[in-house]
């Protein structure tokens, strides 16, 4: 009696085990889908960590563009050269220029030089914070509550005193947090050089209203604009033609940095070398 | 008409009264993981109500064909070997739960196969979560509730047959489906709120489930009632 309720019992499992995967492998062969072994190539070339940088939801969704609609090879910020490299190999087509990208903050107020702040209770962030009129005096400028900290996954972004701050050494230009700013003052730029000049100011009022709420704010007085072409002012706000700069134009862009009135440009990038 | 009755007061009882995630507690993690966006709790209720009908079929079958004692198919191969009166007593229903987890997983894994061919956006945006099904208690549950109505019944016209089994999972399916958009609903709004930080996250989707469970026994006792009033 009970080897032979042990023998059925074994033989139910055996049973079920050869039907389920004779189904199953039927079906494998049947709802097969074919996967073009390119896009697995450059999936393994891609760095994998689905940052969505190069504007796709994830490394495999870029992977399929890449080997199916012939998209470029080089938006790949954080596999840098190498990464391009590889893949322009598999595709066999040429590498594009190769520019680093970096997260820029276009404000440079800390609480300090802010001339008028008020209370906020609400909510402790940048997006309910922004609804709000008159949390701090400039409507342009960082509010400093850190979405953008809370949006980075690689530790490159902090608040320091009040003013949402890039590390250079860990940002890989993926645009998480120029997504979440509600204010849109971060901006993903390509990095000529190491260090670059920008302005950093957003403040697109006339020059008695950018004055009136921060100390560090662009009145667009286009003294910038008389010491190098790359500076070009529009509503009152100057800006820096990043994609021009070389290294030829380091002295200009210092000499600009002195002349500023209310020293709202500066020199960014990692800290070592010019 | 009795029959049709029952099916409906089954169909009612599976899918709000005693909802499997509301009152059983069964399938939380999905309820709790996949209740983000209203589309993805509705696309990940329909798999779910999906993978549970298939296995509630197969596991009604395997039950009532080989697993308990005097099935037909177990009984049948016994007699070779054994006198009739054992042959019949031969119980295997020790086997249940690792042959529901077979048929579990077997029909979460055709499934998948099913939707990254013919739904491949809905392959892409379920992710992980589809073969987290096999893992779903909510299924295995299913499977055993149908069990505990076809084994050990003491008369054998109260066991149920395949129409009630699938007709239970079916809407047990349907259920769990009813309280994960309700939850993702929820959710969706409680994007906008200023919650304390202790209270973040699966913190406030616990407590929000609690509330919307004992809002779910506002319906305890209608299926008796019902039951009392239309079949006497």
């Amino acid at each position: 009696m009970i080897t032979t309720t042990l023998a059925i019992a074994a033989g139910t499992m055996l049973v079920m085990a050869v039907v389920l995967s004779f189904i199953l492998g039927w079906a494998n062969k049947k709802f097969k889908v074919e996967i073009d072994p390119k896009i697995e190539a450059v999936i393994d070339i891609l760095p994998g960590v689905n940052c969505g940088g190069c504007g796709y939801l994830g490394c495999s969704d870029y992977a399929v563009a890449i080997v199916t609609d012939n998209d470029p090879v080089n938006k790949c910020t954080v596999g840098g050269e190498a990464c391009a490299r590889g893949l322009a190999d598999i595709m066999g087509v040429e590498v594009g220029e190769m520019v680093k990208l970096f997260a820029v903050v276009n404000c440079g107020a800390h609480t300090s030089d802010r001339l008028k702040t008020h209370e906020y209770r609400g909510e402790k962030r940048c997006a309910s914070a922004h609804l709000v009129a008159g949390v701090q005096g400039c409507t342009f400028g960082c509010l400093g509550f850190g979405d953008c900290v809370r949006a980075c996954h690689y530790d490159a972004m902090h608040i320091v005193d009040g003013l949402a701050t890039v590390d250079f050494n860990n940002c890989i230009g993926c645009g998480a947090c120029s997504k979440v700013c509600p204010r849109s003052i971060i901006t993903i730029t390509g990095f000529m050089a190491d260090k670059i000049p920008t302005v950093t100011c957003s403040n697109k009022d006339k020059a008695k209203d950018a004055k009136a709420v921060c100390k560090t704010a662009c009145v667009g007085c286009k003294a910038c604009t008389k010491l190098s072409d790359l500076f070009s002012i529009t509503n009152n706000l100057s800006t820096y033609d990043h994609a021009a700069y070389t290294e030829e134009h380091y002295e200009t862009a210092l000499k600009a940095i002195e002349k500023c009135p209310t020293n709202c440009i500066h020199f960014i990038g990692k800290s070592l070398g010019k | 008409m009795i029959y049709l009755l029952d099916l409906m007061l089954i169909a009612l009882t599976a899918a709000l009264i005693n909802n499997f995630v509301l009152y059983y507690f069964v399938g939380i993690c999905p309820f709790v993981g996949v209740s983000r966006k209203v589309e993805m709790a509705f696309g990940m209720g329909l798999a779910v109500t999906f993978v549970i009908s298939i296995a509630a079929f197969i596991s009604w079958s395997i039950t009532t064909m080989v697993l308990i004692p005097g099935a037909p198919l177990s009984s049948f191969i016994a007699g070779f070997f054994l006198p009739e009166e054992s042959a019949a007593a031969i119980d295997l229903t020790i086997l249940s739960y690792i042959v529901y987890i077979f048929a579990i997983a077997s029909s979460v894994q055709f499934v998948e196969m099913y939707v990254r061919k013919f739904f491949p956006q809905l392959y892409s945006s379920f992710g992980v979560f589809l073969p987290l099904i096999t893992t779903n208690c909510a299924i295995l549950f299913a499977c055993l509730t149908i069990m505990s109505h076809v084994v050990g019944v003491e008369n054998p016209q109260d066991a149920w047959d395949l129409g009630r089994a699938i007709t239970l999972a079916f809407f047990g399916g349907i259920g769990f489906t009813i309280a994960i958009v309700i939850m993702s609903g929820i959710r969706e709004e409680l994007e906008l709120c200023d919650i304390p930080e202790p209270f973040q996250d699966a913190a406030i989707t616990l407590i929000i489930g609690g509330i919307l469970a004992i809002a779910f026994m506002g319906f305890t006792g209608v299926d008796s009632g019902i039951r009392e009033a239309l079949i006497p």
